[in-house]
């Protein structure tokens, strides 16, 4: 475009063809905005409008803007410098929170889970601390999960016979342990370096941890000592004996899944049934 | 503002029916809870003072200080949280039966250095090896106690600088695993509370966390109806979806009862649960066109007015605000669909922008006027609505007092106003009743005045407007008026201005109507 001289009057036509009017903020008139500005600030409609001289004329368009976008920073900022201003109101979950403690007399109750000593102040935590302690809990070895997804896929993968056969079969059996990722690999080597490749886990998680041996060797005692002591299930992993001695390992197993009956009585041996593994999966832990 | 000090006088009407000191002491911390989490809302992320099932101490912890911690006091903090960190390493290497015990009461003792001072230990506790040993207390199966201060620790470490967030790295998966379903509640919280934290570094960490499966079990925290753990799990998201990248902020919105959860909690939830939520609705509605869709589809615009016309919280009303704003700017199914002029709901979002005009926050007005300004971009019914409502009197008021960014998005409201949808023959028409009226009210100094401002873009407008009025008013009244207001004035001194577009666009509104032939018939 030519400089004008400022006495002659402008006769070019201007193009304002590739020029919203309205820019958001995030785009300056300064850099010549494209058509890909444009579009990026989602304009409606921008109809070039040559007039005599070829003014860009007042166009409605909506404006939208992106969440990082200068033009709300002002908002952020101000409900930061709110934050900090305190209320001393208590909140709903403040009173809630307090009603439990002056409700209660005594100091707590026990869970009445034999073998757990927690200690809980209402029903709501006790609630709670059941649901997550005693309900996703291996019955075989007692390892406790976050989620009954990843309690089942421990089992299958520990304990599971089965399972045990089809991957010495070669099917792919160790599922990925992302939820919403349905891959499954031949070996937990190999699911573990997706972990690692894909979904960035670090190299040193283990999904599944050897216990170690002076745990075992103490629950040995235990079971040895007087019956009075509440004993953990013993931690054997069927996945280290061949499937030939499934018979041998599964006699060995202690049911210690159902505390009713050992909150009954002291006795040393499990005075349950032999319950198969397939409907222990799918059984909770009675509540007394 | 309070300080922690401040809080004790609360002590007065529940310490009668208290007996024992140690649950006086938990008072005072469910207390400092709600105060730090209000302290926080927005703050990317948040340091954990006191854990979230308001479980301090009880034993002889004193009330948390704010001051100040001088020099000898932080190295002797740097020498505890190295012993600290060294006594845990040989704690988890012991198996024995008191281990348990002394593993909790290492890493309490750690916790309580990281989140009690000023400028917590942070460097020297990652120096000593602390993150790889806090895993190993995050291992499945270990006792709520530990995996609680575990993920306290850690959450308070990824409170700090940005490579002492990126330092999580190891223990974010099992972080996002203990986020289950079966996991206690007070530990899924603190895990989401830790996660939020490193959510909230930058979008790396974002997308690693998202790689991870963090978004389903943490998006499945938010459909309870009530509790702490409901509102870190909003507030973790939200940080998570911020973006820029939209997928993650998708992803969510197609997750099971997501959108259920986000319109139940708008509607019912408490003034701070609803405020993270409404959040988690302007990164939806900015980022997402498939939740946008989805939320216009649904009654959240009805809800969100609501919420605008009853609550009296700047905290909330601000992202309440920018989500109905994102969801009409964002969609035309919202104006079109939606808002149809004649309908109850968009006389009810206009009213509740008006009242918003009519706010002492600066903010509200500003965004208010932001979303009428495409409200009156649409079509004449809904220009012939706004013009018509309670809503012009004070957008001229706020033109000519109001502070000039309010300004700029009152200028597009009352521009928007005066000119039609552009028909097919390309020229976008006046409205002439609503040009004269407006100027005949006094608008046009306002507009005169952002010509002169420093911003292009208001500079822009105000030319753009004068141009309306040179053009359309009747009887050649424009330039007369433009000159009464000294509009000739401001246009020439673009005369000479470095940006070509202004410059064209003043000099040639002057060579048109205040031409040689300007002012002879006079």
């Amino acid at each position: 475009m030519m400089v004008k001289d400022p006495s002659q009057p402008s006769r070019l036509p201007l193009k304002y063809c590739d020029q919203c009017p309205f820019f958001t903020d995030s785009v300056k008139t300064k850099a010549k905005a494209n058509t890909e500005a444009i579009s990026n600030s989602v304009a409606m409609d921008v109809e070039e409008t040559q007039l005599e001289l070829g003014f860009p004329c007042w166009i409605p368009v909506r404006r939208r803007f992106d969440p990082d976008s200068p033009f709300f920073a002002s908002g952020n900022i101000e409900r930061e410098l709110l934050a900090k201003q305190v209320a001393l109101d208590l909140t709903e979950d403040e009173k809630h929170y307090l009603r439990n403690f002056v409700d209660e007399d005594f100091r707590g109750v026990f869970c009445s889970i034999v073998g757990c000593d927690a200690r809980l102040t209402s029903l709501e935590d006790f609630e709670d601390h059941y649901n997550a302690r005693h309900t996703a809990s291996c019955s075989v070895c007692s390892r406790v999960y976050p989620t009954s997804r990843l309690l089942s896929i421990h089992i299958s993968e520990a304990h599971d016979s089965f399972f045990q056969a089809k991957v010495a079969r070669g099917y792919e059996m160790y599922q990925c342990l992302v939820e919403g990722c349905s891959l499954k690999f031949k070996t937990y080597k190999s699911r573990h370096q997706h972990l690692v490749d894909k979904h960035k886990f670090p190299s040193s998680f283990e999904f599944f941890k050897k216990a170690h041996p002076s745990k075992k060797q103490r629950q040995k005692q235990q079971r040895k000592q007087s019956i009075n002591k509440k004993a953990d299930a013993s931690s054997m992993e069927v996945e280290n004996e061949a499937i030939d001695d499934l018979v041998s390992a599964v006699s060995k197993l202690s049911t210690s899944d159902s505390p009713s009956s050992i909150s009954f009585g002291r006795r040393h041996t499990r005075g349950l049934t032999f319950v198969p593994r397939a409907v222990q999966r799918d059984k909770r832990p009675d509540s007394t | 503002m309070a300080e922690n000090g401040a809080i004790l006088h609360r002590r007065d009407p529940i310490k009668s029916s208290v007996g024992n000191v140690a649950a006086h002491r938990r008072r005072q911390h469910a207390v400092t809870v709600g105060k730090e989490r209000r302290e926080s809302l927005v703050r990317a992320k948040r340091l954990c003072r006191v854990g979230t099932s308001g479980e301090g101490d009880g034993e002889g912890e004193a009330p948390l200080e704010s001051g100040m911690i001088i020099e000898e006091e932080q190295s002797i903090l740097e020498a505890q949280t190295s012993s600290a960190v060294e006594e845990l390493k040989a704690a988890v290497s012991n198996q024995g039966k008191g281990a348990l015990q002394k593993r909790v009461a290492t890493l309490r003792e750690l916790r309580r250095i990281l989140s009690r001072s000023e400028f917590p230990p942070i460097e020297t506790a990652l120096r000593a090896g602390a993150i790889s040993v806090l895993v190993q207390c995050l291992s499945f199966g270990s006792p709520d106690e530990q995996l609680l201060e575990a993920a306290w620790c850690l959450t308070n470490i990824a409170a700090g600088k940005p490579e002492e967030t990126k330092a999580l790295l190891p223990a974010l998966p099992l972080l996002i695993l203990h986020l289950g379903e079966k996991s206690s509640l007070s530990v899924a919280e603190q895990c989401a509370w830790a996660l939020g934290n490193v959510a909230g570094e930058g979008e790396e960490l974002r997308n690693v966390l998202l790689s991870q499966g963090v978004l389903q079990p943490l998006a499945r925290m938010m459909l309870p109806n009530k509790g702490s753990t409901v509102r870190t799990a909003a507030w973790a998201l939200s940080n998570l979806i911020k973006g820029p990248d939209p997928r993650a902020a998708t992803e969510l919105i197609k997750v099971d009862g997501v959108l259920d959860a986000i319109i139940r909690h708008l509607k019912k939830a408490d003034d701070d649960l609803a405020t993270e939520v409404a959040w988690v609705a302007v990164y939806l509605s900015a980022l997402s066109n498939v939740a946008t869709g989805l939320l216009v589809k649904s009654d959240v615009l009805q809800l969100l007015s609501e919420r605008l016309a009853t609550s009296s919280s700047l905290q909330l009303l601000i992202p309440v605000l920018r989500s109905l704003g994102n969801l009409v700017a964002g969609d035309l199914h919202t104006s079109c669909a939606v808002l149809v002029p004649g309908q109850e709901i968009t006389d009810k979002v206009i009213e509740v922008l008006a009242k918003c005009l009519k706010s002492e926050h600066r903010v509200l007005k500003k965004e208010a006027a932001w979303v009428l300004s495409n409200i009156a971009a649409g079509s004449i019914e809904h220009k012939q609505l706004i013009y018509s409502s309670e809503a012009v009197p004070l957008l001229l008021r706020l033109l000519s007092t109001a502070p000039f960014d309010i300004r700029k998005e009152v200028a597009y409201v009352l521009g928007n106003l005066c000119v039609a949808p552009t028909g097919s023959d390309g020229k976008p028409n006046l409205i002439l009743e609503h040009l004269v009226s407006l100027v005949g009210r006094g608008c046009l100094s306002g507009f005169i005045d952002l010509v002169r401002s420093a911003d292009i873009e208001a500079a822009r407008l105000g030319l753009q407007f004068m141009e309306l009025v040179l053009r359309g008013m009747p009887n050649g009244e424009g330039p007369k008026l433009v000159e009464h207001e000294d509009g000739i004035d401001a246009m020439e001194r673009f005369q000479f201005h470095e940006n070509e577009d202004l410059r064209n666009m003043a000099n040639g509104l002057v060579d048109k109507y205040f031409g040689e032939e300007y002012g002879l018939d006079e």
